[in-house]
């Protein structure tokens, strides 16, 4: 018994320098590059990392897939060692990741590139990686809450006409109260926070003045209360029931979900379904609140200027050829992709069809949105069902995002 | 006495039955619910077996993306959980020796210390665990899976706890024919320690194949990483409970390995438990 | 001088293991605690001012989140860990019966639930109380919507708590179980004893050390509870079942900008209720060992 333990351990040892020894760094010629994107996604730029190997570049890409990126981005730049040439982040981690000088500026690689530039691209994904005159990211796509609606439904209540100006508004759902069958509903309640981050555009209002947090306003107030008129005449699934296995089960004519999920729809056999914009408030104008996923450079001393080089020769094939990328249910932010007669067999190219229709697609760029969203994501659901009072919660939110501010400007 | 015996019989099968027809009805939902297409799993209410069986979950798991070598990270899974566990034994009968029958100043202390250090929740210490790792050079390397785990007191404490309720009968004997704590250890500590040791083993190993966070946090390459992180790369990011199927078919394929392993173990688990209580009866 | 060093050599190795990956990591979080972090750039020390905010600031939005998940954590503690002590010993105990036929079988259903990751076991339950879809409102005819009404927000949470939960102590109580001398047993049926003095004399006792173990580590474990509370109810309705861990992984990882230093200090006043908690249930129990 002794010895064999002993053996084991000296088995142990061994094994142990060998592996770690193996564990070199990435080759000079690689460009190494982290997506968040696990599941489908992952799979559809994997497929698109293969193509651009394909071309023989000098620069070879390699996709590594996190699946929780921040955390593990935030661990690589407290050692900075193995930080990726190249990650895809999301539109509200800029602001931070540029106030934390965390970022390289694309400006060396759209020198290079010259097509690499605004007017290629949907405005406001180039936008948003715009931060006081600096470009620092290239995006890939939109994605956007978006509102699908069951064909069968809209008939059966007689209502299309409501689709006919792509802005379905509070007002006109209003007019099936009391009038649906048991278990049927005009609405469900999923990704809510979302959509009252659009509504709050479709009144024309904003979630900060001067830079500061505003969410204890009489926009706010609006905006929910509007909402929460669907809810008390009855037409919004109840709560705490999943509203959108409801709406592929075929009771509700309204799904406000997300771009990405047309294709979980569409896997529902019988369920015929559209896609419009996200209801609004206002009869004048419909926002559906959007995210990005954009290409971004995560400051490293290592990445060599050829390296950089080559990650734009990568940025420039991916403008060219992401068609594969709108299998994936979003909407592609180059324009070279999007004006190809292609695109238009994808359901997301509605929202890029006219301008007004691209001018939908709000993605809030204030540096503090996260704290916002993530207020307006725990408290909503409980103020559009009335479960708690509206005034006295608006303040906890104002409260929230204040006190997380404060608690922020310190860490620097 | 012998209708005693029987009535309790049937007291405990009535119990044991209630249970696990409580326990067993998820986990065959579950399971079928695998086998059922979105559509159904939408339309139909609560059902143990498929209306229609299909099995396009389980083709679209194995297949979707060309990243992820599922019986290369159930390799790196196996390799990982048995090291980790044949570690955790040596350390933890060494250890659990040490702080039941060795006798030294600042024993109890020293234990209880440790102990109630451990119990500060370590989900903020994620960026030190990181760097000591990243020092020792282990990122992207099993070994950051394999040793940080044997440092835990959870399972220390319960061999402590165990021997605590084992005599010193056996031991005092040997220690008076002259044996020293090396001898008294190997011939005796640790065959007595067998049942407490089997559970920790298998504690050890399901808790290493089922840790995600992590692995996912060391690991770069895919080819290395372990089956539960793994499969978490296959899930949707937006929640993957979209498409109901898929994660239970992805949850039920993580957990057949760590299942055989509990059947296999668990044979050798009573038959252990058996001979144990033929030495002390 | 062999004796000295002797020691060192069963408990050195672990120690050692001990002090780098849990004592210097544990070290640098209560350091973080008096700081302002945001996990990327270095701490910037603030002294007491995270505690003094969350323990007295009434203001605050975190004395708030830390008060309320503290609370909502205790009251998971109070309705999860007697369930995950008395059911798998009753299972054992019933597992024991000698004339009980197989025990692998359902031993093995008891502990399978264990082996299934949180979130498909969640979706599990979510369907099963869903009121279109589910066993309660069809077969039972529910009309409650259970994860957005309390109490059910809470029984959902126990309820999947103690089915994926109970199978370690269950192992735990089997092996102890069969360490107890069968002579004692048929000792006292020869008295004619019956199973509940059996139970309470010889049962409980012979096992009483393994039984401090599982008391005090299902309870330190109840105290970290996060995912259950997160896939059910995603900590409501009104933040009711909101646990202390829940705001802790928000403040730390969240979306925004990360308020580690406040998160830390945080985990660390959890630590500190749970050292307490635990010390008083070990003094109390061992006290009362044989």
């Amino acid at each position: 018994m002794k010895k064999h333990v002993i053996q084991a351990l000296i088995l142990c040892v061994t094994l142990m320098t060998v592996l770690s020894a193996c564990s070199g760094g990435s080759s000079k010629k690689t460009i190494t590059f982290w997506t968040p994107l696990t599941g489908e996604d992952g799979a559809y730029m994997d497929q698109l990392v293969k193509d651009f190997n394909a071309t023989n570049p000098e620069f070879k890409v390699k996709h590594v897939i996190t699946a929780d990126m921040y955390t593990k981005i935030s661990t690589v730049l407290s050692t900075g060692k193995d930080v990726p040439d190249l990650a895809i982040i999301h539109a509200d981690r800029v602001p931070g990741f540029v106030k934390q000088n965390n970022l390289e500026p694309m400006t060396a690689i759209m020198a290079q590139q010259p097509e690499l530039k605004e007017e290629n691209y949907i405005p406001q994904a180039w936008n948003t990686g715009n931060i006081d005159g600096v470009q620092y990211t290239v995006p890939l796509d939109i994605h956007s809450h978006t509102m699908y609606y069951n064909k069968d439904l809209l008939a059966k209540y007689g209502v299309e006409h409501w689709l006919d100006d792509n802005n379905v508004t509070v007002e006109e759902m209003l007019e099936l109260q009391g009038k649906m069958e048991e278990g049927q509903y005009v609405v469900n309640d999923a990704l809510l926070g979302w959509g009252m981050m659009g509504q709050i555009q479709n009144l024309n209002g904003d979630i900060q003045v001067d830079g500061k947090p505003a969410v204890d306003t009489e926009v706010f107030r609006k905006a929910y209360t509007e909402v929460k008129k669907l809810n008390d005449a009855g037409l919004m699934t109840p709560f705490g029931e999943d509203g959108f296995l409801m709406f592929q089960a075929g009771n509700v004519i309204f799904s406000t979900d997300g771009t990405w999920t047309s294709t979980a729809h569409a896997a529902v056999e019988g369920l015929n379904f559209g896609v419009t914009n996200i209801f609004s408030v206002s009869p004048d104008k419909f926002t559906n609140r959007s995210s990005s996923h954009l290409f971004a450079m995560l400051k490293n001393d290592k990445r060599t200027d050829e390296k950089e080089a080559g990650i734009g020769v990568f940025l420039e094939f991916l403008r060219e050829n992401s068609m594969e990328w709108a299998k994936a249910g979003q909407i592609v932010a180059s324009k070279h992709v999007i004006e190809s007669p292609e695109y238009k067999n994808y359901m997301q190219s509605f929202f890029t069809s006219s301008e007004e229709q691209t001018k939908s697609l709000y993605i809030y760029t204030y540096e503090h949105y996260p704290y916002i969203a993530e207020a307006v994501d725990v408290y909503s659901n409980d103020i559009v069902r009335g479960n708690v009072d509206m005034d006295e919660t608006l303040a906890t939110m104002q409260k929230f995002v204040e006190d997380k501010i404060a608690e922020n400007s310190g860490a620097q | 006495m012998v209708k005693s015996f029987s009535i309790s019989k049937y007291v405990a099968y009535t119990f044991l039955v209630l249970m696990c027809v409580i326990w067993v009805i998820p986990v065959i939902f579950g399971i079928s619910t695998s086998f059922r297409s979105q559509t159904e799993v939408v339309s139909t209410g609560f059902r143990l077996i498929p209306e229609t069986w299909v099995i396009e979950n389980y083709i679209t798991i194995l297949t979707n993306t060309s990243t992820a070598p599922i019986m290369r990270w159930l390799i790196n899974s196996v390799f990982i959980a048995t090291a980790h566990t044949f570690l955790v034994i040596v350390v933890i009968s060494l250890t659990g020796y040490g702080y039941s029958r060795m006798k030294f100043k600042g024993r109890n202390l020293l234990f209880f210390t440790l102990l109630g250090i451990s119990f500060f929740p370590g989900v903020v210490n994620l960026i030190p665990s990181y760097k000591i790792i990243d020092t020792l050079g282990w990122v992207n390397t099993s070994w950051a899976m394999i040793i940080p785990g044997l440092a835990g007191m959870g399972n220390i404490f319960l061999v402590r706890q165990f021997m605590l309720g084992v005599p010193h009968e056996f031991d005092e004997s040997a220690r008076v024919d002259g044996a020293g704590d090396f001898k008294i250890y190997f011939s005796i500590i640790l065959p007595l320690m067998k049942p407490v040791l089997i559970v920790c083993g298998l504690f050890s190993f399901i808790g290493s194949w089922n840790d995600f966070l992590w692995p996912v946090i060391v690991y770069t390459d895919v080819e290395k990483m372990p089956i539960t992180a793994g499969l978490l790369l296959l899930q949707d990011i937006y929640g993957n409970y979209r498409m109901i199927g898929q994660l239970m078919g992805s949850a039920i394929l993580a957990i057949i390995p760590t299942l055989l392993l509990f059947s296999f173990a668990q044979k050798y688990f009573i038959q252990s438990i058996n001979l144990n209580s033929g030495i002390k009866g | 001088m062999k004796k000295a060093i002797l020691p060192y050599f069963f408990v050195g190795p672990h120690l050692i293991l001990f002090i780098v990956f849990i004592l210097l990591p544990t070290i640098y979080g209560i350091y973080a605690s008096f700081t302002q972090w945001n996990l990327m750039n270095e701490p910037n020390w603030v002294g007491l001012n995270n505690y003094k905010t969350i323990l007295f600031n009434t203001e605050s939005t975190f004395h708030v989140q830390f008060w309320n998940g503290l609370k909502n954590t205790l009251l998971f503690v109070l309705f999860s860990v007697p369930l995950l002590i008395v059911i798998p010993l009753l299972a054992a105990v019933a597992l024991h019966h000698k004339r009980v036929k197989g025990k692998g079988v359902m031993q093995a259903i008891l502990y399978v639930p264990g082996l299934i990751s949180i979130s498909a076991a969640a979706l599990i339950w979510l369907l099963i109380f869903n009121k279109q879809l589910g066993i309660t409102g069809n077969i039972f005819n529910s009309a409650v919507a259970w994860a957005t009404t309390q109490p059910y927000a809470w029984i959902i949470i126990i309820v999947i708590t103690v089915w994926g939960g109970l199978g370690g102590n269950l192992i735990i109580y089997r092996a102890s179980l069969a360490g107890v001398a069968q002579d004692l047993y048929e000792a006292a049926d020869i008295d004619g004893a019956g199973p509940f003095r059996k139970f309470f004399s010889i049962t409980l006792p012979s096992i009483n050390f393994p039984l401090i173990y599982t008391f005090v580590m299902t309870t330190a474990g109840a105290f970290n509870v996060f995912g259950q509370p997160l896939m059910m109810t995603d900590g409501g309705p009104q933040q009711s079942t909101h646990v202390l861990m829940m705001y802790i992984r928000s403040l730390a990882f969240g979306h925004g900008e990360s308020i580690a230093g406040m998160a830390s200090a945080m985990a660390v006043l959890l630590g500190v209720v749970i050292l307490i908690i635990s010390a008083l249930q070990y003094y109390v129990m061992s006290r009362n060992a044989r």
